[in-house]
């Protein structure tokens, strides 16, 4: 489903995307660790065409998408939410997910048609509100919502395009436990079809809802393989997971 | 996202009846000022739209009016074409000019975005003052009103002109509104908001804003061709950035974003340059007092400041006016 072969990124002297080759399947659940600095946010970047390679290519359901801005990559289906909340904030709840609903319906670009009243958008914006547990603030301003609401949202705005491919960069950040634990539920209610790529720190939630595990380490993937084995892997404790394991 | 409130409808209402008064009763002079008043609210409508709801603070906007006024006369007077074409055509031309800048302008921001588009207006402007087919500096004169005698109506006459002067300001505000309402009203104001998640989100943000201030420039090339009209005389003046600058002043003055803010503005501006223009020649400095006073006080303008002081205590009243009583309460009232 997502696809990239040798990408490479660098900002002058630092190579900061390392040759990364990847390959989702439709469906798949992947989480993406690694330190801070490792690349893990430029790789996202790289693949929803905010940023260009200097090399390599992104492939999305086989079609070669390197060459593509960001909205024509959104619109085959790739959608992303960011690790600080990048929101509509003086809108509401719902306005922010009828805004996003509207883009694949064709109505977000329409004249004469009132995308915030449209049957189809209202019936999607009603569908994500519950899948990410914004039914009672949909009337709220976002500028008025917590900031566990608006980290909600955040999935919640990226989701409501009908992705077939969602990223989803560090979704609980910033958040406590028991919000951690909510954002639990609420990736294993998402569809089964929905491929995802999650960058993480928290590693419950990471081992938890993953079906694989990529590592970063200075851009490079030191790591690619089953949850268990990256339990195991002695790479890991040493770049990363050991602080982890000892607590 | 723009809403109808019970306050701006009131406003609007206030305003409609104000203007209905003035058209009925007031002599010469009073109508050429209402006029004036109702031009300047299609323009300031038009930047509205664009510098309100989109975040691209136009300095182009007086000009595209002047687009549209010497498109009109010159196809109206030189061409020959009957008023109506000529007047559809000076609109198509001018939404056309309008997208054309919107869509080269709208890949830049802020500072940048003001500057493109006062140079495009300014273009304009020279290109207009030194052309000899558009009259040079000397502008060009002889320019009809409309002939509505078939149906009885005679727009050479003040009133009936300001009536339908009237009638069009109406017209172009739903017009506005619809815009607004739509997909790809709704669209700009996200973009507005945040154009990186718009684009996240899978939107072609610069066709966006092209298109509205293309839509944009349909209301500034009506205003043109009244505006022609109404002197049945033009001049290069028109076009100069001080057009576009007065009305940026008068979207502030009546609240930006709010599209009732800048028709309060409108009369506002207007009727202090009057009022204040018979005491002194000074009357700028005036306006630019009030304007500094609008701004610090961090309102959005006049309505804005109405708005927040008791827009919302409206909006509880009449909300509570037309509920219906839930159970307990009917028990308690009886």
């Amino acid at each position: 489903m997502l696809e990239t072969r040798s990408l490479t990124k660098s900002f002058g002297a630092i190579h900061v995307t390392r040759s990364v080759s990847l390959r989702l399947e439709r469906g798949e659940r992947r989480v993406i660790l690694g330190p801070n600095g490792a690349g893990k946010t430029t790789l996202f970047n790289l693949l929803v065409g905010e940023l260009a390679p200097d090399s390599g290519t992104v492939h999305l359901a086989g079609e070669d998408v390197t060459a593509l801005p960001v909205a024509r990559r959104a619109r085959r289906g790739l959608s992303r939410s960011y690790q600080k909340n990048t929101l509509f904030d003086g809108l509401t709840v719902e306005e922010n997910l009828a805004l996003a609903a509207a883009v694949p319906t064709g109505h977000a670009t329409r004249l004469w048609s009132d995308s915030l009243s449209r049957p189809e958008i209202r019936e999607t914006v009603a569908e994500v509100a519950e899948q990410v547990r914004l039914v009672p603030y949909l009337h709220a301003k976002v500028s008025e919502v917590s900031y566990g609401v608006r980290r909600q949202l955040e999935v919640g705005v990226a989701l409501a395009t009908r992705p077939h491919v969602l990223l989803m960069d560090e979704p609980t950040s910033g958040v406590g436990p028991e919000m951690s634990k909510g954002f639990h539920d609420l990736l294993n209610d998402l569809p089964s079809d929905l491929t995802l790529l999650i960058i993480e720190h928290d590693m419950d939630l990471a081992f938890a809802v993953a079906d694989t595990i990529t590592v970063l380490n200075y851009g490079e993937v030191v790591f690619d393989g089953l949850p268990e084995a990256a339990r195991g892997s002695k790479l890991l404790k040493d770049i990363y997971l050991g602080s982890w394991e000892d607590a | 996202m723009f809403r109808h409130t019970p306050l701006r409808h009131a406003v609007l209402a206030i305003l409609a009846l104000a203007a209905l008064m003035q058209a009925f009763t007031a002599g010469y002079f009073g109508l050429e000022i209402l006029i004036e008043i109702l031009i300047l609210c299609m323009l300031v409508l038009a930047l509205d739209l664009v510098a309100g709801f989109g975040g691209m603070v136009s300095l182009c906007h007086g000009a595209l009016m002047g687009v549209g006024a010497y498109a009109f006369a010159a196809l109206a007077t030189l061409a020959g074409l009957d008023p109506w074409l000529a007047a559809l055509a000076a609109v198509a031309l001018t939404a056309a000019v309008a997208w054309v800048i919107g869509a080269i302008c709208a890949r830049s921001h802020g500072i940048y975005f003001i500057m493109a588009t006062l140079a495009f207006g300014q273009m304009a402007y020279s290109y207009v003052f030194e052309s000899p087919l558009f009259g040079g500096d000397d502008g060009m004169g002889g320019i009809d009103r409309f002939d509505l005698t078939a149906i009885g109506i005679d727009l050479n006459d003040s009133r009936t002109f300001a009536l339908f002067c009237l009638a069009v300001l109406g017209a172009v505000y739903l017009f506005a509104t619809a815009i607004l309402r739509s997909g790809l009203g709704r669209s700009l104001t996200g973009v507005m908001h945040n154009e990186k998640r718009m684009k996240a989100l899978g939107l072609n943000t610069w066709r966006i804003k092209a298109d509205v201030f293309g839509l944009s420039g349909i209301i500034a090339g009506i205003a043109g061709v009244l505006a022609a009209q109404h002197i049945m005389f033009i001049s290069p003046g028109l076009l100069n950035w001080t057009v576009s600058g007065e009305a940026l002043v008068v979207v502030i003055l009546g609240g930006l974003g709010t599209l009732v803010g800048p028709l309060v503005g409108a009369v506002a501006f207007v009727v202090m340059k009057h009022q204040l223009g018979e005491v002194t020649t000074y009357w700028h400095l005036v306006v630019g007092i009030v304007l500094i006073a609008v701004v610090m006080s961090r309102a959005n303008g006049i309505f804005g400041w109405a708005e927040a002081r008791w827009g919302a205590r409206l909006d509880r009243r009449l909300a509570d006016a037309t509920r219906s009583p839930t159970p307990e309460e009917v028990t308690s009232d009886a």
